[in-house]
């Protein structure tokens, strides 16, 4: 069932387009990541979802109900979106229980309805305290049980991890993320990291230059995305040059990692013609020096230029033999072995994969 | 004429004036009324001049006179100016940067002298030395009493500095008095040139300290001319000459300011500073100067109104003022009040759109209204009365509303800095969530935005409240007949020598206004104290 539309959404700033025909469906009880990077107009469309700004074109539709279209325009005290902004903005003069209650009628202020929402967030008996006695943690976690103290039709989250530490954000984020569903609401998470996006959300909507250019699943977001720059921004990326062959052999693609099959549904599967391929790093292995033939067709050589150890794993950056200089891969290896700078390795790559035409 | 044109605008414009319907219409409507009242005086002034014919306002200003007047003023500005830097500057790192002992307790009392109005602190010197007269007495006299003017903005700017870059310094091999120079003093820059800005209007607004020791300033020769209706385009002559000299203080600030901005990475809420350490004769040599200042300051004035009190014996003197000091008393809080409540009320939408809207209107309107600022009280009760007569067959001279107007006026900026740093501390961030869970406009105004402002706008109001208190000279014009004030009953014993009458209103005075510099006190206090325990 459809939670919220948005049709053919147009603003500007004075004479600076922001949102530029954007189209977005978004199904009941779903988690929704708008990703972008900064500057990609995606706090103002959650602006807009929550009637803080007016478009200058285009409808937006929550439940069975249009709030922004052609001369209507419902205000955001109307429009039950429960928000939770950067930094929580919670009400530094008011409690806990005060925030948690900011919005509910007078008489139900009072009820257990504030106490079962602290529960809910993993609060409980907090109640009493003042946001600034509160990590940053806590104080978001107030921050969404303020909003959705009001039973919202959609939660819109706006960044709301990126002011927490690294070691809390992920915790957050589950929480969040487990509330949400333990509530049975549509939210919507603006953020501009990946990870968080692929972590946490159903669907992924990819903004760009006032439009959404993909919306998909995470996984397929990952696999296939819609252009190598998408392929970059949702992750690590060794991106080839390719010549497709197909009446020599068809749905196969030629790279400098050897003769790689494609993916079925993939932008470009069919006809001859250059084109860019998209190789993930955990795509590709190192193979040990003993095992298969020199000759064999799947393994190429390389050498190594640079090796980095993260710990969980490690990044290869190898070139391979008769490449230019410029063109590096990068494999993502268990990092238990440590490689010398200039060793030479085998490598084999996984397929399928993802080209575009050039 | 055109009004009636206006409504049949071309279709074509529709859309546009749709999409601004988010402007905030009513508030710059409102904002307009405000700022139009605030001009009134400055334009009666040219309405006036106008009236009394140019070529009579032109041989006013070319005059011996005007050159003595001139001289004057500028003399006694820039010695105390540089004397009040000095001072203000000095103090403030004291208390702020060192360990000098019992800093928190200088901190209060270096402030005290706010409470004082100049005319008693003036009073104070001239009735018992006959010496403290004219230029001299003008310079030790005004030092003493307007030198907090610079201490309180240059204290609040070394106390929000970052300690970083006075650390970044040292470590960058540049020693620690060329650091105090280059970066302590830098920081505090814009505070020491804004603090020296008041300093200058207030000299230039001065009438009571200077007439009792007779110095001779534009001010006090317009008050002079004003006891004689036939002088004026005399006065017309002088108060334009006296808002130019403001004008041109007030560009120069504002452009010497403008060169540079502080900018700072990172996060607002700064560390700490570890205090420096004074060596034993130089704590030795700071505490002997902030005492004698403080002495000078605040001591002498106080001591000198409870040694008349004494000398003219108790019992008489308490007798005699009694009766007139609950009605003066009474008078003065209730215009303070009005006119402090009005101010606030007032400042509230042209703060609302300084701080949450953009645009060139809003500008223009917010900085027309600091045009108020160099009109000196004098200057705003003479447009006021020639405004009363002109237009209102003299109705509404001297009577109280038009007494509180003058001060609503007169000290409007100052509520509109107050208000805009109370509207300042509630982001609107939060009013936008308010409105998400369900608040009307209205509602989430006044459930988050005036609640988290409340201290700020009482701050504003007690800073009103306490220049109307310790205010003499638009009150002199423009008190209602057969009403006095504390100021007014004061100055009309001092005129008399009755200083054993006058010094009980002098401490009266000084009680009723240092009620809101206390208050003022807490509010920063516990603003500088929730802003550290926010990070």
């Amino acid at each position: 069932m459809r939670q919220l539309a948005v049709t053919d959404l147009h603003k500007a700033f004075g004479r600076h387009p922001v949102l530029m025909g954007l189209n977005l469906d978004v199904s009941a009880g779903s988690f929704t990541a708008i990703l972008g990077p900064s500057g990609s107009g995606k706090t103002t469309l959650l602006r807009l979802l929550a009637g803080f700004e007016r478009p200058d074109a285009g409808t937006i539709t929550i439940g069975e109900r249009v709030v922004d279209g052609p001369g209507s325009h419902v205000p955001p005290e109307r429009r039950k979106i429960g928000y939770v902004p950067q930094e929580g903005a919670l009400f530094p003069h008011l409690t806990v229980d005060k925030n948690v209650g900011f919005g509910l009628p007078p008489r139900q202020r009072r009820s257990s309805r504030t106490a079962e929402l602290l529960d809910a967030v993993g609060l409980t008996g907090m109640g009493s305290r003042y946001p600034h006695e509160l990590s940053g943690g806590q104080q978001q976690r107030v921050s969404l049980a303020r909003a959705l103290a009001i039973r919202p039709e959609v939660v819109l989250l706006d960044e709301p991890f990126s002011s927490l530490d690294a070691h809390m954000r992920a915790s957050v984020r589950a929480d969040v993320h487990a509330i949400c569903r333990a509530a049975g609401t549509t939210a919507i998470l603006v953020t501009h990291d990946q990870d968080e996006a692929l972590s946490m959300a159903d669907r992924i909507a990819v903004l760009r230059d006032g439009r959404i250019i993909q919306y998909s699943a995470p996984q397929n977001l990952y696999s296939r995305p819609a252009d190598p720059a998408l392929a970059r921004f949702v992750g690590d990326a060794n991106l080839l040059d390719g010549e497709l062959c197909d009446p020599a052999a068809p749905g196969m693609v030629e790279t400098a990692l050897g003769l790689l099959p494609l993916e079925p549904d993939s932008m470009a599967v069919s006809g001859s013609g250059p084109v860019t391929v998209l190789i993930r790093p955990e795509q590709l292995e190192l193979v040990s020096e003993g095992a298969g033939a020199s000759g064999d067709p799947g393994t190429i050589g390389g050498q190594v230029v640079a090796y980095e150890y993260y710990g969980h794993d490690a990044v290869v950056r190898i070139r391979p033999d008769g490449a230019a200089a410029s063109h590096e891969v990068m494999i993502r290896t268990v990092g238990d072995a440590r490689l010398a700078v200039g060793a030479t390795v085998k490598i084999r790559a996984r397929g399928p994969v993802v080209a575009w035409r050039r | 004429m055109n009004a009636l044109q206006a409504p049949a605008a071309p279709p074509a414009l529709k859309p546009v004036r749709a999409r601004r319907a988010a402007r905030p219409v009513g508030l710059l409507a409102v904002s307009t009324l405000i700022a139009a009242l605030l001009a009134v005086p400055l334009v009666f002034l040219l309405i006036e001049s106008h009236a009394a014919g140019w070529h009579t306002v032109a041989a006013q200003i070319v005059r011996p006179l005007t050159g003595t007047l001139l001289w004057n003023t500028v003399r006694l500005t820039v010695v105390v100016t540089v004397l009040c830097a000095f001072l203000g500057t000095v103090t403030a790192w004291l208390v702020e940067r060192t360990d000098l002992p019992g800093r928190r307790f200088f901190a209060v009392l270096l402030v005290v002298p706010l409470a004082i109005p100049d005319f008693v602190v003036s009073f104070g010197w001239s009735s018992l030395f006959v010496w403290v007269q004219g230029f001299q007495g003008a310079v030790l006299v005004m030092t003493l009493a307007v030198y907090p003017l610079v201490y309180l903005p240059v204290a609040a700017s070394l106390r929000a500095a970052d300690p970083g870059q006075e650390e970044v310094s040292r470590s960058l091999g540049v020693g620690r008095l060329r650091t105090f120079v280059r970066i302590t003093l830098g920081q505090a820059r814009g505070a020491i040139l804004g603090g020296c800005l008041l300093v200058v209007l207030v000299l230039l607004a001065e009438y009571g300290a200077f007439e009792m020791l007779g110095y001779q300033t534009f001010t006090t020769e317009i008050f002079t001319n004003l006891q004689l209706p036939t002088e004026v385009p005399t006065s017309c002559a002088l108060a334009l000459v006296l808002v130019a000299i403001s004008l041109v203080v007030l560009a120069g600030e504002a452009r010497w300011r403008g060169g540079g901005r502080i900018a700072r990475s990172g996060p607002m809420a700064p560390r700490a500073m570890p205090p420096l350490r004074l060596g034993r004769a130089a704590t030795a040599a700071s505490l002997a100067g902030v005492c004698l200042l403080i002495a000078l300051a605040v001591g002498l004035p106080t001591g000198a109104s409870i040694y008349w009190i004494v000398e003219g014996g108790v019992p008489s003197v308490s007798n005699s003022v009694s009766v007139s000091m609950l009605s003066a008393a009474w008078h003065t809080a209730a215009y303070g009040v009005c006119a402090g409540a009005l101010d606030t009320l007032l400042a509230l939408p042209l703060a609302v759109l300084a701080i949450r809207h953009s645009g060139a209107v809003r500008q223009f309107l917010e900085r027309s209204t600091y045009l108020v600022l160099a009109m000196p009280g004098v200057v705003i009760a003479l447009a006021l009365t020639y405004f009363t007569e002109q237009y209102l067959g003299s109705a509404g001279y001297q009577t109280a509303p038009l007494l509180v107007i003058c001060y609503t006026i007169m000290f409007f900026p100052l509520a509109l800095v107050g208000v805009k740093a109370a509207i300042a501390r509630a982001p609107a961030s939060l009013d936008e969530v308010a409105r998400s869970l369900g608040q009307s406009r209205l509602a989430a105004f006044s459930r988050v935005t005036l609640r988290l402002a409340a201290p700020g706008l009482a701050a504003a109001f007690c800073l009103v409240f306490l220049e109307v208190v310790t205010e003499l000279t638009a009150t002199l014009i423009l008190v209602p007949t057969g009403v006095q004030t504390l100021a007014t009953q004061f100055w009309q014993y001092q005129s008399s020598l009755s200083y054993a009458q006058a010094a009980p209103f002098a401490l009266v005075m000084i009680a009723l206004a240092t009620v809101p510099s206390v208050v003022l006190g807490r509010f920063f206090n516990v603003s500088a104290k929730a802003q550290g325990s926010a990070t």
